[in-house]
């Protein structure tokens, strides 16, 4: 299961943004979301949601000695591993990573998105 | 999200003060528009010169504002130089949200700085920077220019572009390709103030009160107001879809209103018109609805036109008011006051004023120096730029109402104004209570203010009887009941721009939507506060009354809560609404029930036990 992504329907509105982190940490803040839209506001308004592919090979985690089953329901992950990610598609804020741990099964950035440009892919 | 500050800026002494925003302060007024009218009322004056240092520029965040709250919108206040009475002005857009991030809810601007400046915002502090490097920069590069300086591509500005420098009396506060707090001047005042542009990034958590039930409750809401057939519609579509309807009834301005329909011309602005210059749609912060296009002309003589919208208003602002039908030359007209920073309301209607008065040749092109004939896109693009550089007769026109003063007594029936702002893209003599709507709003001549769009969709008697809690007629040139209406829709919408909630997903359009029982819920769940629905009534009426009590003491009363001689005077002379007009009786028996609602005296005046009921003291 993975979250795919239709830029060319995202509104940039945030609400992914917002929902993930209030879901995962009781706050609102987009800068500490597994999701991040990408604006090009002051020019072509196109937007790009970024977020984990869930890739089987997981480049993030290489050097590890770490259950991969395990870290993949983890949301909060460090910044070295961000790093490693070969389509820069975790959030980083600070030293922290956010990784989508897709909600344990009910992402619920997928259920505010009304132009569908995130939908759950299995 | 109870914590966020009131920053107080004074520009010629370089000072800054933070405080807090008082719990019973907010229980009064909420915030966004119901705390600026507050913080405005304690500078407000008859004799407040609106260019003056002392007049404040206040902007105030909603209550809602950042959160999921169905839009996230910031108010700007200020006495109006286009008006010279209540300024205000709203914007969607990202700016409230990051001003909230950044830990604020409103900031009062006051002073002239010496030099161009501009303020930096970030995460609880504040700085007065060098706008040297700004000037002169349209209301795009200026932003763009700033996240450059400062190296932040998520950084939100709130700008003024070359109209808001020279001071046009009727230039925007804008922000990103499209948002604007357009009505009322709030860019010119800005200029006055030397203050180019407001930079803001803010990375500051939201608490919110009770994550769980509010997450929940949203997305019950959200499921909800996603099967309203109009914001369905407005998501594909945007506003330009009230174009079609407003044409086959006869409601446009056409012409400066000597008209109020372009008949079967109109396939040429309609919503489908727009389709293949749009590539797909994009929302302000936190809204579901997403009602802009983003569009870009790709060939033709406006070939690389770009930029977010339009929406109906500007179209017929800059479109069917000045007899022009050329869609291009409207987008490019539409983009061109973006990047000035001017009202594309305000200009479209002093521009139709001009164009009328060339027709009855009150002016001529000695006057003018270009040809300011009906539907000319290439003058309309020419005093656009004539204006925001001040430039012949673009700085006569550029002062907006005052230009009366110039163009002397013959013009001043052609400007069809109330309180000193013109009337819209729209014609009211059918519908009677979007004309009260205009007559009576507090910041002049404005559809926002009220507009019973309800009133369009002749629901049952009985269900609206319901709604606003007494007898009003289903009949749309009716004007029995059509006070309540008005009265009602000035209360939602106060509160409504109180909190950063966007009209659209309000009863505003659509009985189901969003409306008080909703409103204080969601603050309940969001804040803790606990305010029921008939408190939020009352702050709304407690908001409503103040802005009136500023107007009082300007010297408006009843004889100016009136519409321009044209709409009393002249039948609609053709087309679906060809007969229409506003009969004084009929009129007069709206306002006397919207003021006896209200708890105002016949003459339009607060009652002294209106005023205590609601402890406004001014």
């Amino acid at each position: 299961m993975r979250i795919s992504v239709n830029r060319k329907k995202c509104t940039g509105c945030h609400l992914c943004e917002l929902v993930c982190s209030l879901f995962h940490l009781g706050v609102i803040n987009p800068e500490k979301a597994a999701i991040r839209i990408q604006k090009d506001d002051l020019n072509t308004s196109m937007n790009t949601p970024l977020v984990c592919r869930q890739c089987k090979e997981m480049k993030c985690l290489e050097g590890e000695a770490v259950e991969e089953k395990l870290e993949k329901e983890q949301f909060l992950w460090v910044k070295a591993r961000a790093d490693r990610c070969p389509f820069d598609s975790l959030s980083v804020f600070g030293q922290d990573a956010y990784h989508c741990d897709l909600c344990s099964g009910h992402p619920q950035c997928v259920s505010v998105c009304t132009s569908e440009a995130i939908r759950v892919k299995k | 999200m109870l914590d966020r500050k009131i920053a107080f800026v004074d520009l010629s002494a370089e000072s800054i003060r933070t405080e807090s925003f008082p719990v019973e302060l907010r229980l009064q007024y909420i915030g966004g528009r119901g705390m600026n009218m507050f913080l405005l009322s304690k500078y407000y004056t008859p004799s407040l010169d609106p260019f003056s240092p002392h007049n404040p520029l206040i902007f105030g965040a909603g209550l809602l504002t950042g959160t999921l709250g169905f839009g996230s919108r910031v108010s700007i206040a200020s006495k109006s130089p286009e008006t010279g009475h209540l300024g205000d002005a709203n914007m969607g857009g990202e700016f409230g949200a990051e001003l909230v991030k950044a830990g604020f809810s409103h900031l009062v601007i006051t002073g002239r700085s010496p030099q161009p400046a501009y303020l930096f915002i970030r995460n609880g502090e504040i700085e007065i920077r060098s706008g040297r490097a700004l000037m002169g920069l349209d209301t795009v590069e200026t932003q763009q220019k700033i996240r450059t300086l400062l190296g932040d591509d998520r950084l939100q500005a709130a700008c003024i572009g070359l109209a808001g420098e020279n001071r046009v009396r009727y230039a925007a506060i804008r922000s990103g390709l499209k948002s604007a707090a357009a009505r009322t001047g709030m860019g010119a005042v800005m200029g006055s103030k030397n203050l180019k542009a407001i930079a803001v990034r803010g990375t500051l958590d939201i608490r919110v009160s009770d994550p769980r039930r509010y997450l929940n409750y949203y997305q019950r809401q959200l499921q909800k107001l996603m099967q309203s057939n109009w914001v369905q519609a407005l998501g594909k579509q945007g506003t330009p879809l009230l174009f079609a309807a407003a044409n086959a009834v006869g409601f446009l301005s056409v012409r400066n209103n000597q008209f109020t329909t372009v008949g079967e011309q109109g396939y040429q602005l309609e919503a489908e018109a727009l389709e293949p210059f749009s590539n797909g749609m994009v929302a302000c912060h936190a809204c579901p609805a997403h009602c802009r296009h983003r569009f870009v002309i790709d060939a033709g003589p406006y070939k690389g036109t770009r930029g977010e919208g339009p929406e109906y208003a500007s179209i017929g602002s800059l479109g069917t008011k000045l007899g022009n039908l050329d869609l291009e030359n409207i987008l490019s007209a539409v983009e061109l006051c973006n990047r000035y920073g001017l009202d594309t309301i305000s200009t479209g209607s002093y521009i139709a004023w001009a164009m009328e008065l060339y027709q009855r040749g009150i002016l001529d092109r000695q006057k003018t120096g270009i040809p300011l004939e009906w539907g000319n896109g290439t003058s309309i693009l020419k005093i656009l730029e004539m204006i925001a550089h001040r430039k012949g007769f673009g700085d006569i026109l550029a002062e907006g109402s005052f230009a009366r003063e110039t163009l002397g007594t013959s013009s001043r029936d052609y400007l069809l104004e109330i309180k000193g702002l013109p009337i819209e893209m729209t014609d009211e003599r059918l519908p009677k209570s979007f004309a009260l709507g205009l007559a009576t709003s507090t910041r002049g001549a404005c559809h926002m203010r009220s507009r019973p769009s309800m009133d369009a969709l002749g629901l049952p008697q009985a269900f609206l009887k319901k709604i606003y809690g007494g007898p009003v007629s289903n009949r749309i040139g009716s004007y029995n009941g059509k006070g309540r209406m008005v009265w009602w829709h000035e209360l939602l919408h106060a509160i409504t721009d109180a909190l950063g909630v966007c009209r659209f997903q309000t009863a505003f359009s659509s009985p189901h939507a969003l409306q008080y029982r909703q409103f204080a819920r969601l603050i309940k769940l969001a804040t803790g506060l606990e305010i029921s629905s008939g408190q939020l009534r009352t702050i709304a009426e407690r908001i409503y009354t103040l802005e009136r009590m500023m107007l009082v003491g300007d010297g408006i009363s009843r004889k100016d809560d009136t519409l321009p001689k044209r709409y009393f005077e002249e039948p609609i002379p053709e087309g679906p609404a060809k007969g229409c007009v506003i009969e004084r009786k009929g009129f007069d028996h709206m306002l006397d029930e919207y003021y006896r609602l209200h708890g105002w005296d016949s003459n339009g005046i607060p009652t002294k036990r209106t005023l205590n009921r609601l402890r406004i003291k001014i």
